[in-house]
């Protein structure tokens, strides 16, 4: 999933970084956003709507739509798009709105 | 076009009026509004409904007002919940102040049947227990306060006065009510000229101006009011939380989101409902100092209203001796749209020569005449 060759421009190849998504130990590499580290282990569905809960997935990429948003270190509605990822973090899909309670 | 009255305004007081009057009978009403459908403060107000006041009249206003709310729906047999959520509004006290004065209040509420009640700082902190304990002192709560959704509301009473014959013409502006001989006679607008000589002004923050049109001098100016909503998250609070000394009202609605406003203390008298950076800034600031947790939420949109504002505070309501067959439902002050049952029936009770449901002396534009000092409501943000 990762462009490794082109013609142009050149990948130096990044550290990797431990992570975990709803519980399963996978990796990313050093310069992701969550959603990127996601997206290249080709999880594709990152949220769901709140009503109907419909999937929803990698969209604006830029913070803006809210349609990345997942729990990281137990913190609700962390828009995964424009966080970095960083080594040891507990990625988790999120069930429901939010709840603000669990942090305080 | 002929009318019985034409309503300028067709905000929630607007709406309210036409209902009630074509309930009573009344027909060919006419309802201009110079915006879309709750253009004005109706569609831009926090939409709070509280009976816990510090005046006997707006008690018994928001009281008759909740008791409406309450089987609106079915009265107006509107096809939608208007999401009316009682659960209370908590008022927070700051100081010793406020503990001594919302003391006086609850006894002059639970007079008047509010069941309203003093709650001590450990009391209050099992009903919002994310308040911040550091500064608050004591409480009062009242569990049939709360808020329901200003959009539903007005469209309910449109319909309901739809079907009983009232016209409604949005996007018109009235521009000119004709006076001959100390009456009405015509009001004209940007499409068409009414003959009338009934004219009801629930223009909200244009009230002084469409006074002026037909030469009626009102005591009331309009300023800004800023508010904001964020993210919606899981249900963490039930009531409302308002505190006068923080100057902050924050609730959350049945959708997710908190919707919160503050008083801007140096606002300019005007027409101007812009947003500004100082408010978000005092409002994040003031917000998380007495919720915390609420720092965390993201906010999502903040817009502004005008607050209409009479000299104590309490509406304007009734008819003047200004002028014959011109009726009044100005100046509320920032709450109006929790007290329009109550305008609408008043109002229409005024209008058809019937006798009033309540006094409403204490509402009557008459009140300013004399230096009398009126009763004035100092529990507002
Ligand atoms: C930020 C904010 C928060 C608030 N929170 C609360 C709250 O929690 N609880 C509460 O009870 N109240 C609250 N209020 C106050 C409440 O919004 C108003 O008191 C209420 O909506 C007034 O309704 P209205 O119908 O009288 O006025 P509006 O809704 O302003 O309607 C007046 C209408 O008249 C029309 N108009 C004006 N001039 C003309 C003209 N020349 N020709 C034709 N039409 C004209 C306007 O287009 C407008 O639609 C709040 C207000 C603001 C701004
Ligand atoms: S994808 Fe839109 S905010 Fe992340």
């Amino acid at each position: 999933m990762r462009i490794k060759n082109h013609p142009i421009l050149e990948f130096k190849k990044q550290s990797t970084i431990n992570f975990t998504f709803d519980g399963k130990s996978v990796e990313g590499v050093s310069g992701d956003t969550i959603a990127s580290a996601l997206h290249n282990l080709g999880i594709r569905k990152l949220s769901h709507s709140i009503k109907d809960k419909r999937a929803r997935g990698f969209y604006c990429a830029i913070g803006n739509c809210a349609s990345c948003n997942m729990i990281v270190d137990g913190v609700p509605n962390v828009r995964t798009c424009v966080v970095l990822l960083e080594e040891g973090m507990a990625v988790e899909t999120q069930e429901n709105k939010g709840v603000l309670y669990e942090r305080t | 076009m002929k009318a019985n009255i034409v309503i300028i305004g067709g905000g929630i007081s607007g709406v309210a009026i036409a209902y009630n009057l074509a309930k009573k009978g009344m027909k060919d009403i006419v309802v201009f509004d110079d915006n879309y459908m709750t253009g004005g403060a109706t569609g831009r107000c926090g939409a709070g409904v509280r009976q816990q006041w510090g005046t006997k009249g707006n008690c018994i206003m928001a009281k008759m007002s909740v008791d409406f709310f309450e089987t609106a729906q079915e009265e107006l047999q509107y096809h939608r919940d208007i999401e009316f959520k009682q659960e209370g509004y908590l008022i927070v006290a700051t100081n010793k102040e406020e503990d001594e004065q919302f003391a006086k209040n609850v006894i002059l509420q639970n007079s008047v049947g509010i069941p309203a009640k003093q709650l001590s700082l450990e009391e209050a902190l099992e009903i919002v227990p994310h308040l911040n304990k550091d500064i608050v002192t004591s409480a009062t709560f009242c569990n049939t306060d709360g808020h329901l959704n200003p959009f539903l509301m007005t469209d309910a009473y449109y319909h309901a006065a739809k079907r009983l014959g009232v016209k409604f013409f949005y996007n018109e502006k009235v521009t000119d009510i004709i006076v001959e001989n100390s009456k009405i006679t015509k009001v004209i607008t940007k499409n068409y000229e009414v003959i009338t000589n009934k004219v009801v002004n629930a223009a909200g923050g244009f009230s002084y101006e469409v006074g002026q049109l037909a030469g009626v001098e009102l005591p009331v100016y309009s300023e800004n009011h800023e508010i904001l909503v964020t993210e919606p998250i899981e249900k963490i609070q039930g009531p409302m939380v308002i505190s006068f000394s923080k100057n902050i009202y924050c609730q959350q609605v049945p959708h997710g989101s908190f919707i919160m406003g503050r008083s801007d203390l140096d606002v300019e008298r005007g027409h101007d409902i812009g947003s500004t950076h100082k408010f978000l800034d005092e409002m994040a600031k003031t917000a998380v100092n007495l919720l915390p947790p609420l720092g965390d939420l993201r906010v999502i949109r903040q817009w502004g209203g005008s607050y209409n504002v009479s000299p104590d505070r309490q509406p304007i309501i009734g008819d003047t001796d200004q002028l014959e067959g011109y009726y009044l439902a100005v100046g509320f002050s920032g709450h109006g749209f929790m007290f329009a049952p109550m305008t609408g029936l008043l109002v229409s009770e005024v209008i058809l020569g019937l006798p009033t449901t309540i006094d409403i002396t204490d509402l009557h534009i008459d009140r300013f005449k004399n230096n009398e000092t009126t009763e004035y409501e100092h529990s507002v943000v």
